[in-house]
């Protein structure tokens, strides 16, 4: 039996790593969370978790602003596997970038090396759609790879939410007619919206964690996430007609796995992690593991809700801290009606009578109808 | 030299050290389009072409400095601008589908001194729609 059943993950959990790292992600019986190796506990069921600001958008742009930073390598033993690359990989003068990823990643070899990523070490979206995990190779174990087409999809959570959703892409699973409705879904977190600076207006589409195009799967509810139209369009799509075109063209299998990443329990993923190997051809045709972000630019999503708003409509998250961060000491000559800067030759020299210290912003003493002083330029 | 090459809608032709894609029609366009000539190519694109037997294709891992002009060069995963000055024409196919890619096309074929003569659609095996475009060198 081919078919694993994998968990959700929590925020410290592992995302998995290619060879080695199998069973890191913890099995679910009936739904019920496992706690990660060496967590302390399960996570709180929703609504325990009291204190949290979930409907903070002043702590959401907090984590948004939150600067993530590579892992570290693990310890754990090599699976000894080598993926199969494109033999002229070395002399082909190809060098790829990859934004921000955590490992050397020049060399295809490099692929083995484990490293243990958590939702916490993966680099905080900067523009792009995506970031490769473990060198882009996925968790599948190479040994044991399935010649057969099949499709699996995790039972909801307590919370409504998906988990894995597993298969071995062939021909025979793929659709022989056009998607039908799936409107009658409504995923955790979901929420109509609209937003003139969103593709299509509508901010979130249900989003299919194994495309239509690959498992010709409807309105499955344990396939379909609260998805920005970023994340389907612009970050999952490409690597689905990736892995459909070459099933298509060569008939060979690739097998296939799509897993949602919930930070705790918020109800929409903070993003899925997408693993593709085709089978035949031990990973010749396609192979990949990435980090898909389930963001939308120029928009703020609070993932526990779902709820959003335009980002350039939102109250700055502090005010208070926000002032004192540009709070600074000029020399004020109530004469000139200048300011000035305390070291600035002018203020030094200043006549007492004129001279007035004052503690504020730069905007504040502007609107008061002071000028910066042209030598020290405040 | 002609270059024939085919690139996503992003401009991209390889992700993770793969091509993005394949097409069994597309193959024969570009065998039937250097009919005639010499067909240069890397080992792994010549991997693509396995099941054929052609005494045209020449495989040589300095193949874009080593085709004489006129000869035609399938470009999938190497830099173009290190040749550019010898490109006197490029075949650009299209697959009309977004995949990921972190190698892209190094050329910019919608300024000088490259005009666009020729643009033709077919359907490939596995893509519904493939475009082909001819870009020549246009002298100042």
């Amino acid at each position: 039996m081919y078919v694993r059943r994998h968990n959700r993950f929590s925020i410290d959990m592992p995302l998995s790593p290619p060879f080695g790292g199998r069973g890191r992600r913890q099995a679910t019986e009936g739904g019920i969370f496992l706690p990660p190796p060496g967590a302390d506990a399960p996570p709180s069921p929703r609504g325990g978790g009291q204190g949290r600001a979930r409907h903070c958008f002043a702590a959401l742009l907090l984590i948004l602003c939150l600067t993530l930073t590579a892992c570290h390598p693990r310890s754990e033993p090599d699976s000894g596997f080598t993926p199969a690359y494109p033999d002229s990989r070395s002399d082909s003068g190809y060098t790829p970038t990859y934004p921000d990823s955590p490992a050397d990643t020049t060399s295809p070899d490099s692929g083995n090396e484990n490293q243990g990523y958590t939702l916490d070490t993966i680099p905080a979206y900067s523009g792009e759609a995506y970031v490769p995990l473990y060198n882009n190779v996925p968790d599948f174990d190479p040994d044991d790879l399935p010649r057969r087409s099949f499709e699996t999809y995790s039972e909801l959570d307590a919370l409504g939410r998906c988990g894995v959703a597993y298969a071995n892409v062939g021909l025979d699973l793929m659709p022989t007619e056009k998607r039908g409705a799936i409107g009658q879904v409504k995923p955790s977190g979901w929420h109509t919206v609209q937003y003139d600076n969103v593709d299509g207006k509508y901010l979130y589409n249900r989003c299919h964690l194994i495309g239509y195009q690959l498992t010709a799967e409807n309105a499955n509810k344990k396939n379909l996430i609260t998805g920005t139209r970023y994340l389907n369009v612009t970050g999952m799509l490409p690597f689905e007609n990736l892995a459909a075109d070459y099933v298509k063209e060569t008939g060979n299998h690739v097998l296939y796995r799509v897993t949602p990443i919930f930070e705790g329990d918020n109800l929409v993923a903070s993003g899925v992690q997408m693993e593709a190997m085709s089978v035949e051809d031990g990973g010749e045709g396609v192979l990949f593991n990435v980090y898909c972000y389930n963001v939308q630019p120029g928009i703020v999503i609070d993932y526990a809700t779902g709820d959003s708003a335009r980002a350039d409509e939102l109250p700055a998250a502090d005010d208070t801290a926000g002032s004192d961060e540009n709070t600074v000491t000029y020399i004020l000559n109530t004469n000139t009606r200048k300011f000035h800067y305390p070291d600035c030759s002018s203020a030094v020299n200043m006549k007492a009578n004129y001279r007035q210290e004052y503690a504020g912003t730069r905007d504040e003493l502007i609107s008061q109808g002071y000028e910066p002083c042209g030598r020290c330029k405040p | 030299m002609n270059i024939i090459t085919v690139i996503d809608d992003g401009g991209g032709l390889m992700f993770n050290h793969r091509r993005q894609s394949q097409d069994r029609i597309l193959r024969e366009r570009i065998l039937a389009l250097s009919d005639g000539s010499r067909l240069w190519m890397n080992a792994y694109t010549r991997k693509q072409f396995d099941n054929t037997e052609s005494d045209a294709i020449s495989v040589d891992e300095d193949f874009l400095r080593k085709a004489p002009d006129g000869d035609f060069c399938f470009v999938e995963n190497v830099p173009l601008l290190p040749v550019l000055e010898r490109v006197e024409r490029v075949i650009l196919f299209r697959w009309n589908r977004a995949y990921p890619s972190d190698m892209k096309l190094d050329l910019d074929l919608s300024a000088p001194p490259w005009t666009l003569v020729e643009t033709v659609e077919f359907p490939g095996y596995s893509h519904e729609k493939i475009t082909e475009e001819v870009y020549v060198r246009e002298e100042a």
